[in-house]
């Protein structure tokens, strides 16, 4: 069998002496939607942040299409075709809606920047009017959208995308997640960080469950939500 | 009135210099967060390069402008590549002490090389200004002005309209952020503290035809742009002009306020200072 896209092996990591992640193993296959779900502090976050170079491995190793990347730089990683939507949008405030997005292209040199502006932002239409606003100055809605349009100028084989749909009304939520789908039926791998763990399981094909830095279940999204122990934890049934 | 006017001549003058010295720091501070105590010894520097192009070479100060900026980069991507950032994420304590010690190293540097005579450059217009009616200009502060103008413009433009601006201004705003799409931190501050030393290489240039330069003329420097970012806010560089242009007036005012004469010029920039402080803690401009 083939080596999947995005393969991780026994990755541990963690801030200082404290070990946040401990052991895992994680894939994600070429054009894969997949689901990271798990409780507060669980360690989702900074695992995205160990794959995207933040956080330093301290053991363990991240292939992405067969390159090792478990050390690389943060800009090796994205320029190899891993993007990261931070929690909490982290758009760059003070900037305009435009260069936000044009920063997430700050690695390419090809000359289709510009059509990528429009192709993205085809995705959140409501942003269209909004290129010239100051990115700070948007709805936590459209701030969302800007982070995952920005995620897209990278033109990545895989999008991490963690928690899109914190502290966003309802409506905003399901175009969000949406729009995630909408991206990984276009080719890209979606690797989907969701609190709200029965719309993730909905929208993803296959899931992993990290508890406490471990990945304590993973598999085909249908079976995790008819699971007993997913049922009970995740979504209070 | 005519020497009123030509006050108001001399001050707007004045503080386009001040524009020049403070430009670089602002950005250093602003993006950096960094206070750089060595911004007065880069101005030195490139006062020194000024010098000796001219007196060696016979270099008009002028055009040897853009080798003080080049120079000045140099020195200032590899000191920050080198040694700054290795404190970057440190305490504000820490850049202060270390900045302080490039600024006592430098200091000692020239004063081992040019010893600490003063020196000045004075080239053949240095005398000759442009008379409009009872107002005189000088030549080489019209063109000191002219030049720092076109500095912070440029800077501006860089910030507002190119990649590289983009990168910098997203690092200030977010470091993690700013790495998830690709911008190489170490690189981007090396490149920020650079142009700031570029900067006040250009301010250095300048100030070498308006009055004598001495190893340790540093300092004030250093000090004036500080009160000139405080006065005009942090962030942008239409706010540090704001307050060099401000700083400007007060001095050539503050020194022909009656009764009080030179020596004051400090005291009441201080003065005011505190009384913006108090007023818009946030500096003029500043957000
Ligand atoms: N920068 C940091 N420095 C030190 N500890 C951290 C840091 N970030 C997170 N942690 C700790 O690591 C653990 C995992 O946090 P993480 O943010 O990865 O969890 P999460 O699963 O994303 O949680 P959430 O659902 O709240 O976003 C927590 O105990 C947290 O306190
Ligand atoms: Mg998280």
């Amino acid at each position: 069998m083939a080596e999947p896209f995005l393969s991780v092996r026994g990755l541990s990591a963690g801030y200082g002496e404290t070990l946040v992640l401990r052991d895992v193993d994680l894939d994600v296959d070429a054009g894969e939607l997949v689901a990271l779900i798990g409780a507060n502090g669980a360690g989702k976050s900074t695992l995205l942040a160990t794959l995207s170079g933040l956080v330093p491995p301290v053991s363990g190793s991240v292939r992405l299409a067969g390159r090792e990347l478990a050390h690389a730089r943060p800009e090796t990683i994205v320029a190899a075709g891993l993007a990261h939507v931070p929690q909490g949008r982290r758009l760059f405030g003070g900037l305009t809606v435009e260069r936000n997005l044009l920063l997430g292209a700050y690695l390419r040199r090809d000359g289709e920047i510009r059509a990528d502006v429009e192709r993205v932002v085809g995705y959140f239409p409501a942003l269209r009017d909004k290129l010239a606003r100051d990115a700070a100055t948007l709805s936590g809605g459209e701030q969302q959208m800007v982070a995952i349009a920005r995620g897209l100028m990278a033109r990545p084989k895989v999008l991490m995308v963690d928690e899109p749909s914190l502290g966003l009304a309802p409506n905003v939520v399901d175009r969000v997640i949406d729009v995630c789908a909408e991206i990984n039926r276009a080719g890209t791998a979606v690797l989907l960080v969701e609190q709200d763990v029965l719309v993730a399981l909905e929208v993803a094909r296959r899931a992993y469950v990290l508890e406490t830095g471990r990945i304590t279940l993973s598999g085909d999204a249908a079976e995790l939500r008819a699971d007993d122990r997913v049922r009970k934890a995740y979504l209070g049934i | 009135m005519s020497l009123l006017a030509q006050q108001l001549v001399l001050a707007v003058l004045l503080g386009g210099v001040y524009v020049a010295v403070a430009v670089g720091f602002s950005l250093v501070w602003g993006i950096l967060n960094i206070i750089n105590l060595s911004h007065g010894a880069f101005i030195v520097v490139g006062a020194y390069i000024t010098w000796t192009l001219f007196g060696r070479f016979g270099i008009d100060p002028f055009l040897s402008l853009p080798l003080d900026a080049l120079a000045l980069f140099v020195i200032g991507y590899a000191l920050q590549r080198g040694l700054i950032n290795r404190v970057i994420r440190a305490p504000v304590f820490f850049t202060l002490l270390l900045t302080f010690g490039v600024n006592l190293a430098i200091v000692n540097l020239l004063l081992a090389v040019f010893t600490s005579d003063f020196r000045s450059v004075t080239p053949s217009y240095a005398g000759s200004g442009l008379t409009l009616g009872p107002v005189v200009v000088p030549y080489i502060r019209l063109a000191a002005f002219v030049i720092a103008f076109v500095v912070a413009g440029l800077l501006s433009l860089l910030l507002a309209r190119t990649r590289v601006g983009a990168a910098i201004q997203a690092v200030a705003s977010d470091r993690d952020a700013a790495q998830l799409v690709g911008i190489d931190l170490r690189h981007t501050y090396a490149l920020t503290y650079g142009i700031g030393a570029a900067c006040a290489g250009v301010a250095g240039g300048l100030l070498s035809t308006v009055q004598a330069i001495s190893p340790t003329a540093g300092d004030p420097y250093t000090l004036q742009a500080f009160v000139i970012v405080v006065l005009g806010g942090l962030g942008s560089v239409t706010a540090t002009v704001v307050g060099g242009l401000l700083f400007g007036f007060i001095e050539v005012f503050g020194q022909a306020a009656p009764g009080l004469g030179a020596g004051y010029a400090n005291a009441i920039a201080f003065a005011v200072l505190v009384v913006v402080l108090v007023v818009r803690p946030q500096g003029l401009l500043g957000r």
